[in-house]
């Protein structure tokens, strides 16, 4: 044992399928306060299932393993409680809601996690104050505020998108699934500054992503490799780079 | 044909009418209408495109005119919407100490039951009237025709300011038991003209009322008419309404629809689009709860090349309720050109709930743009999960996307007061939660 402190997310032995199909199979991961962690992996290694599993999407059947976050059982929170106990998922395809606009989202959003913590809701001049300020930070224009939540936007503008609800949750776990996918290099690099404005010693984040670039920006503690459905390998992030020269298949094959 | 619930209906009408003959063309409408419905008879459920309606009620309720009803206070009426003038019909008499006239020389509205024949709307000129061999679908329209006392008819000059902006406010206050509520529009504009037209159907009081409203619209070449209608009768009311429209050479249509309220409710909207570049939005909201029935049916006809229709549908069904859409549109022979576009969805909020969407399309030309989408389901699961993984109740994540899913057709309503008043009406029924649209 160290004296490090109980681990922030304790995955044990997961197992989880999809109609009947094993996709996770016996992974085990451990995220302190204050880690950066990559997940990397091949396609269909389980990344995004393993990230929405812990957000609590309904459709996985978990048939063994226990996901413990704070010392208590994730799995049996539903998915609203879970954000509201400081679990936030970055979608890969953030979804379009057209009637709903963003800053009702945004502060409905911030109000679940402070009537869970009996904080009264924020005030709306100095909530707008902050959201402004971390809209900023992300590039985003005034006119979002009033547009339907990720209605019309491009793929980098959904992305900068979850990133800034990331930044007015402020959540204590971040899991963000893919947020660099399809991003040019002047978006990752705003991407990637907000997630590094998030780092503290009191948060923790998990970056699933499929190519070390973002890792470039956002250098990771510790990088896990996923190969059907359990870590495969781990280290540092020159595994990053490594797999960035040699691929996926040297880990595939050392695994089988 | 003749049927127990005919012979009914021409008993009725004879000893209603004995006492109050009309002379000249009313009083020969009112027989032809008779005679036609005499003839055909009323749909039944084997009638294709009735078989979500419920006709049971007509079994049990009187055809005779409603008789004169208490008078009502205006406080009983909905908020006035600012800049529009209004017209209050109660059980379908006209209500003078409840309106508020017109003031405009581009339009003159008249009271059916008090316009001499010469001056009636060419609205109500034969090309308009239910011919005695009318469709299935058209012969509650002949039903108020052959009954109907009074009415409101509408004539709209083109002008070159601000649009005529007119409400028409039905209230039923009778009980089907004692007689029938008639509503009746009659409405013309001229080429070039312009109308912004709401049109309610609301109770005063909880009496089972029985209400058969005919509308017939005429809109001149490039006349332009925003036509909202809101059905929101009291919980036990039975309702027939028949609109027959007809659009000229680039005239503009915009005909909204929320049907909320009754316990029956049958909607049946014909709209011809006549000339060249004819254009239609036909959007329609239905909310079903308890053991509702909204049942509409929607007919455009492409009769003219280059004409366009958008049709949206979008119903929500509770409780026991049956709601349904059946929505036809025809591309006759010289329609090509034609762009039609419709999109029918319904919602599913519990287990014993039923909707029935239904698209039909008829082309007889080609070189037509005709798309569909019809979708009949429960709330988006991808939606619902992404506001729940930001910490949104659930049941707020609900109500919120069932807002966002009748928000298709409420947001296209462009008259504010009376999108607010919808939409409060709406949440009676469908819970909106607290400062959804919200403004920066």
């Amino acid at each position: 044992m160290t004296a490090s402190p109980t681990p922030l997310l304790a995955i044990n032995d997961l197992h989880v399928s999809v109609e009947g199909k094993q996709i996770l199979n016996g992974l085990t991961l451990q995220v302190r306060v204050g880690e950066v962690h990559a997940i990397m992996g091949p396609n269909g290694s389980g990344k995004s299932t393993l990230a929405h599993v812990l957000a609590g999407r309904p459709g996985y059947e978990i048939t063994a393993g226990t996901v413990s976050y704070e010392g208590c059982d994730l799995l049996a929170l539903a998915p609203e409680e879970r954000a509201r106990q400081g679990v936030f998922l970055g979608f890969q395809y953030p979804v379009e809601i057209p009637g709903v606009n963003n800053v009702y989202l945004l502060k409905a959003a911030v109000n679940a996690v402070r009537k869970q913590r009996g904080l009264p809701e924020v005030d709306a001049f100095e909530f707008l104050g902050l959201v402004r300020e971390k809209m900023k930070l992300m590039h985003i224009e005034d006119s979002f505020l009033s547009r339907g939540v990720n209605e019309g936007f491009s793929g980098g503008e959904k992305k900068r998108n979850e990133v800034l609800q990331m930044l007015v949750l402020e959540p204590r776990l971040a899991i963000l699934d893919e947020t660099d996918s399809g991003l040019d290099i002047d978006a990752l690099k705003v991407v990637a500054g907000g997630v590094n404005s998030l780092r503290s010693p009191e948060r923790a984040c998990v970056l699933v992503t499929h190519y070390q670039r973002l890792l470039e920006y956002v250098v990771p503690d510790i990088v896990h490799v996923l190969v059907r459905g359990r870590i495969a390998r781990r280290g540092d992030r020159t595994l990053a780079l490594e797999l960035e020269r040699r691929g996926y298949d040297w880990v595939t094959e050392e695994a089988a | 044909m003749s049927t127990p619930l005919t012979a009914r209906i021409v008993e009725e009408h004879a000893n209603a009418f004995r006492a109050l003959p009309l002379a000249g063309a009313a009083a020969t409408r009112r027989r032809t209408a008779l005679a036609a419905l005499t003839a055909s008879g009323l749909p039944t459920s084997r009638d294709e495109n009735w078989k979500y309606a419920n006709l049971r009620p007509l079994e049990r309720l009187r055809f005779i005119p409603a008789p004169a009803a208490q008078p009502l206070a205006a406080t009983d009426l909905p908020a006035a919407i600012p800049g529009f003038a209004r017209y209050v019909f109660v059980d379908g008499a006209f209500a003078p100490a409840l309106s508020a006239a017109l003031h405009s020389t581009a339009a003159a509205v008249t009271p059916l039951a008090a316009a001499p024949d010469g001056d009636r709307a060419p609205a109500a000129m034969p090309a308009q009237t239910p011919a005695p061999h009318a469709p299935a679908d058209e012969r509650f329209a002949l039903l108020n025709e052959a009954f109907a006392t009074d009415g409101a008819a509408i004539r709209v000059a083109a002008h070159h300011d601000e649009p005529v902006r007119l409400e028409l406010v039905f209230v039923a206050s009778a009980d089907a038991l004692t007689g029938a509520s008639y509503p009746r529009v009659e409405l013309h504009l001229d080429s070039q003209a312009q109308l912004l037209l709401i049109e309610r159907h609301m109770s005063a009081g909880a009496q089972a009322s029985f209400v058969n409203s005919a509308v017939t619209v005429d809109l001149g070449r490039g006349a332009t008419l925003h036509h909202y209608r809101l059905q929101e009768l009291a919980a036990r009311a039975t309702v027939f309404d028949t609109l027959i429209a007809t659009v000229a050479r680039d005239a503009c249509y915009r005909l909204y629809g929320i049907s909320i309220g009754a316990q029956s409710a049958r909607s049946t909207l014909a709209v011809r689009l006549a000339g060249e570049r004819a254009d239609l939005t036909l959007a329609v909201v239905a909310l079903g709860d308890r053991q509702q029935v909204q049942d509409i049916f929607a007919r455009v006809e492409h009769a003219a090349p280059g004409a366009r229709t958008e049709q949206i549908f979008r119903g929500i069904s509770a409780g026991r309720a049956r709601v349904a859409f059946n929505g036809k549109i025809v591309v006759g022979s010289e329609a090509h050109g034609t762009d039609s576009r419709q999109s029918l969805r319904g919602l599913l909020a519990g287990p014993e709930a039923e909707i029935d969407v239904r698209p039909q399309l008829e082309i007889y030309t080609d070189e037509v743009r005709c798309s569909h989408g019809a979708t009949v389901g429960k709330l988006d699961e991808s939606m619902l999960f992404y506001l729940l993984s930001r910490g949104l109740e659930p049941e707020v994540a609900q109500r919120l996307l069932k807002w966002v899913f009748l928000e298709d057709v409420v947001a296209k309503i462009g008259v504010a007061e009376l999108r607010r008043q919808i939409e409060e009406r709406l949440a009676q029924q469908v819970p909106e939660p607290a400062a959804r649209a919200e403004s920066t």
